[in-house]
């Protein structure tokens, strides 16, 4: 628990607190210049060279629009360092399902990243789906973050990550596992 | 009946404290009215016309009389002394002051109630055939799945954020009477060949602009399979379903514009990836929920059946009500009552505090201290020997709960229409009030028989106007109210969407219009047993356009 931060030093928040985000985010190969971590949109990073993509000197990531689909990356998972997916407003719930079916069904083992619209009351759901690490803007949820209050339940009706199940109750129950 | 444990005691209150938070910053103006309303509608908070409005969920429509009691003294204490029941098996109270919902909600919790999921792109309250558990013609109770269904969806963090509101109901007899044909996810509990109990699973119905008779998409599910098989269901939706129009994002429009067969693909498609996961069910643990419905051990009562014979010859009024109101009960000793929420002018679905109160005393002693709430918006006694039945009339009697019209012509849904909500172009309550004294007469509306009209004031459709063997629709044409009407519309097992019989009809036209429609069948039906719907179903709509038209123009 040792790094775990009491202010915010960067907008890149997980379960272990706030931390520097290394990736910065660009349209093109180009445009990010010569960055160690870099996020492209899917189109552009399923365009790259497969050398390019898989070259050991950087990471390059792809961040997933709510309307594309993740079946072309599916068979690519094991190169891909971080994949973000976008909440362009916080009722736009489409890449809940994908963090659900990356990180359980298809064992992606990268950073799985919410970019966006990210606020306070959708930050449970964000990590019981299978996100690791959110990108906040907004003051409150910074805030809220910062002083550690998640807005969760201290029970759950579903299966999910970060928790594990309620001993001697339903099938479907679970409790958080920190 | 099911009883909240430790677990479930643990979630509600987190969600309340959470909830009295949010009012607590609104109220201090640290939250905007935008900021807030996402949050307060995630607990059943609206802003209707006048006032917030709270939406109280009664999960497929199960009520104890301690739980009755409370919704009255919230009524008496929060609210004007009243509630109005939806046809969502709901209660809204339409005058509660802000800084007092939490309180409210506390109360609820007390009683092992919330407003959870009453509003809001998540999945909603699921609701059940009403006489579950009670009717002769039942082959399995609904109310344990529609439970584990309630469990599973509360929070759910993957379905939240849907593009749309989705409902679910599900029913355990050939007889629908929860219209599951008309829900985002309908299911049918039944058994299969060799005696098992599994679903048939229907998907893409529901009303509002654009209504549609659901799609069946398995035949039979075994119950093991309950929440994989939805999650597929959900997570196809979720991922597909329109969020450039909101008029266009229920699933059944994605199942309408992928197509039936393509859309079962996709849901198989997922299912066999969670067949096998965290979601199967357990017996041990659907038995567990079951036992929580199991039947109540009801006294032998044989003697009910001379005493009924008696009283009904000596009364005539409680022989129609006898008639109209009890429906058989599995056993034969007991009967199943209605009680009309729908006095002849009043308005469908309100009770007073001292209505509940006194359903809640009559449920205790005699039902076994069960309540239902019906999507026709009006509440029943599960289990009354037919030995008490005189008693309960009488009971029922002394405060207008006693109309003999369940299923009849003025047993009318109405939705709450320009009396208070945002959303509506037209007044529903006072139509509802005036077709009822119009046809209230007991002889008349005895004669008619079976007939279901069902009043929207707009294209939303809460009154399930597209399901109504009569539907009234109002719209707003040049700032006068229009009444559209729709006929033949059912959402039983043969459900039907209304045929729409041309021009509309002012307020002040459209119940002389309806008036036209009931004489024409009148002249037309082959006998009294030949319902409205059933010969619709044989003329067609062309005697009652006719009927409608020609008289209107003969009469300019």
């Amino acid at each position: 628990m040792s790094d775990i931060s009491e202010k915010p030093h960067g907008e890149l928040w997980s379960r272990e607190g706030f931390r520097e985000d290394p990736y910065i985010t660009a349209e093109t190969l180009e445009e990010a210049g010569d960055a160690p971590a870099i996020i492209l949109p899917l189109a552009v990073w399923l365009g790259l060279d497969e050398e390019v993509r898989n070259a050991t000197n950087r990471k390059i990531g792809v961040s997933v629009a709510p309307g594309e689909s993740i079946d072309p990356l599916l068979t690519l998972l094991d190169t891909i360092p971080v994949i973000a997916l976008h909440f362009p407003a916080f009722n736009d719930g489409r890449s809940y399902s994908k963090a659900e079916m990356l990180k359980n069904q298809h064992q992606f083992k990268g950073e799985l990243r919410a970019v966006g619209d990210v606020l306070i009351d959708q930050v449970a759901y964000m990590l019981r789906t299978g996100f690791d690490t959110l990108k906040v803007t907004h003051a409150v949820t910074l805030t809220r973050l910062a002083d550690h209050n998640l807005h969760d339940t201290p029970v759950y009706y579903q299966p999910g990550r970060g928790s594990h199940t309620a001993p001697g109750t339903y099938s479907w129950r679970r409790v958080p596992a920190v | 009946m099911y009883r909240y444990d430790e677990f479930d005691h643990a979630f509600v209150s987190a969600r309340v404290d959470q909830f009295k938070d949010q009012v607590e910053r609104r109220l201090a103006g640290e939250l905007t009215e935008d900021q807030f309303r996402p949050l307060r509608l995630m607990n059943g908070v609206y802003l209707q016309l006048h006032a917030y409005m709270l939406r109280v969920a009664i999960p497929y429509g199960t009520l104890s009389s301690r739980q009755m009691r409370k919704l009255a003294h919230i009524a008496r204490h929060y609210d004007r002394g009243y509630g109005h029941f939806t046809t969502r098996q709901n209660l809204q109270y339409n005058w509660p002051a802000l800084k007092d919902m939490p309180k409210v909600l506390d109360e609820l919790a007390s009683v092992e109630m919330h407003a959870l999921q009453t509003s809001g792109n998540c999945i909603r309250n699921v609701t059940a055939d009403h006489f579950a558990g009670a009717a002769a013609d039942e082959v399995a109770d609904p109310r344990p799945y529609a439970e584990i269904l309630r469990q599973w969806s509360s929070m759910h963090p993957e379905f939240s954020y849907l593009p749309r509101k989705f409902k679910i109901a599900v029913t355990g007899a050939e007889r629908d009477r929860a219209a599951i044909q008309v829900h985002d996810i309908g299911l049918h509990l039944k058994k299969n060949a060799t005696g098992e109990i599994g679903f048939a699973v229907y998907v893409g119905g529901g009303q509002g602009r654009t209504p549609m008779v659901a799609k069946k998409i398995r035949d039979f599910l075994p119950v093991e399979d309950l929440l994989s098989y939805t999650t597929a269901i959900m997570r196809v939706y979720n991922l597909n379903g329109r969020r450039d129009n909101k008029y266009k994002a229920r699933i059944k429009i994605l199942v309408h514009e992928t197509g039936t067969e393509e859309l079962t693909r996709q849901v198989e498609a997922e299912f066999r990836v969670l067949k096998e996961t965290d979601l199967k069910l357990p017996q041990k643990d659907v038995d567990a929920i079951d036992s929580y419905f199991a039947p109540p051990s009801l006294p032998v009562r044989p003697e009910g059946w001379s005493e009924l014979a008696a009283a009904r010859k000596a009364d005539h009024a409680f022989s129609a009500w006898v008639d109209q109101n009890v429906t058989p009960h599995k056993n034969p000793d007991y009967g199943v009552v209605t009680i009309s929420l729908k006095p002849i002018g009043g308005i469908p679905g309100d009770a007073t505090d001292a209505q509940m109160d006194l359903v809640a005393d009559i449920a205790e002693k005699f039902s076994q201290d069960e309540i239902r709430v019906s999507h026709e918006q009006n509440l029943v006694l599960p289990h009354v020997a037919i030995a008490d039945l005189r008693i309960v009339y009488d009971l029922l009697l002394t405060d207008g709960l006693a109309t003999a019209n369940a299923g009849l012509i003025t047993d009318i849904i109405a939705c709450p229409g320009l009396d208070y909500c945002a959303l509506a172009n037209a007044r529903s309550i006072p139509v509802a009030q005036r077709i009822s004294e119009r046809f209230g007469k007991p002889e008349r509306q005895s004669d008619i028989g079976e007939l279901k009209i069902k009043i929207s004031g707009c294209i939303n459709a809460c009154g399930h106007h597209h399901v109504g063997h009569i539907g009234i629709l109002g719209v707003e044409k040049k700032g006068e109210e229009l009444y559209q009407i729709s006929l033949g519309g059912s959402g039983d097992e043969i459900c039907t969407i209304g045929d729409i019989t041309g021009r509309g009809f002012s307020s002040e036209e459209i119940v002389d219009a309806v008036e036209t429609i009931v004489d024409r069948y009148l002249e037309i039906r082959t006998d009294k047993e030949e319902t409205f719907l059933t010969t619709y179903r044989r003329v067609g709509a062309a005697p009652f356009k006719d009927a409608l038209y020609s008289e209107a123009a003969n009469a300019a």
